[in-house]
């Protein structure tokens, strides 16, 4: 499963605009250096962060 | 129309020193502090992916840019980091293009530039397309030392591919005026 769908999950409520790197509040990044894909941004105004033991 | 020829030494080399008081000069040199821009110093680039790029779905993903159509100054790293490091400080007009696909459910497809680390600027934002081709052009300054440009893709939906191709994906920079 892929961090975007674990994130998908844990909060079913968001959208595919709240991942936009325009306008979206929460930024999924992966810099093709074979570390991965990781949460470069998280400014969501009422959901929190996910914990690592949540994404794990 | 008349012209100066002027004939160099067997080196190709030519030195001109500039004047130290104001005369009837038609062309202007840059103050001895300066430098005059040619073809020679002007560092330009072009490359493209010549492999497919399996990413992750809303992933905002640096475009692997692995194959030097030509790079004039050595300034681009098409082995590690993709990313263009121009040794001439100015200003720099840069292009990009990303080739993408997914199998089904397209939500949202972009290309970003990125200075430094962060976004400078967003290119094409297509929605509901399956495959496309996403362009960005922009100009912006870079120092000469450490500043340093990278292209990044998001894509939407199952199964998003960056295509490879050098006249679809592909990162071009030409210095186009000196700081």
């Amino acid at each position: 499963m892929s961090l975007y769908e674990k994130i998908k999950t844990i909060y079913p409520s968001l959208t595919d605009k709240d991942f936009s790197p325009i306008r979206g509040k929460i930024l999924l990044q992966n810099d093709s250096d074979g570390k991965g894909d990781y949460i470069a941004k998280w400014e969501h105004p009422t959901l929190a962060r996910p914990t690592d033991e949540e994404l794990a | 129309m008349a012209s100066i020829n002027i004939a160099g030494d067997t080196s190709g080399s030519i030195s001109l020193t500039v004047p130290s008081v104001a005369g009837t000069n038609t062309v202007t040199i840059p103050a001895n502090s300066g430098v005059v821009m040619v073809s020679g110093n002007m560092p330009a680039f072009s490359a493209y992916s010549n492999n497919t790029q399996n990413v992750s779905s809303n992933v905002l993903t640096k475009i692997a840019i692995n194959t030097k159509v030509f790079d004039t100054n050595t300034n681009f790293d098409a082995t590690t980091n993709y990313r263009f490091t121009p040794t001439v400080a100015g200003y720099y007009q840069v292009n990009g293009a990303l080739n993408f696909s997914v199998s089904s459910g397209q939500s949202a497809a972009t290309i970003v530039v990125y200075k430094n680390g962060s976004a400078v600027n967003y290119g094409n934002y297509v929605t509901g397309s399956y495959a496309a081709i996403l362009n960005i052009s922009l100009i912006l300054y870079l120092n000469g030392s450490t500043d340093y440009i990278e292209i990044y893709g998001q894509l939407g939906g199952t199964g998003p591919q960056f295509i490879a191709g050098s006249n679809a994906t592909y990162f071009q920079a030409a210095m186009i005026r000196g700081s």
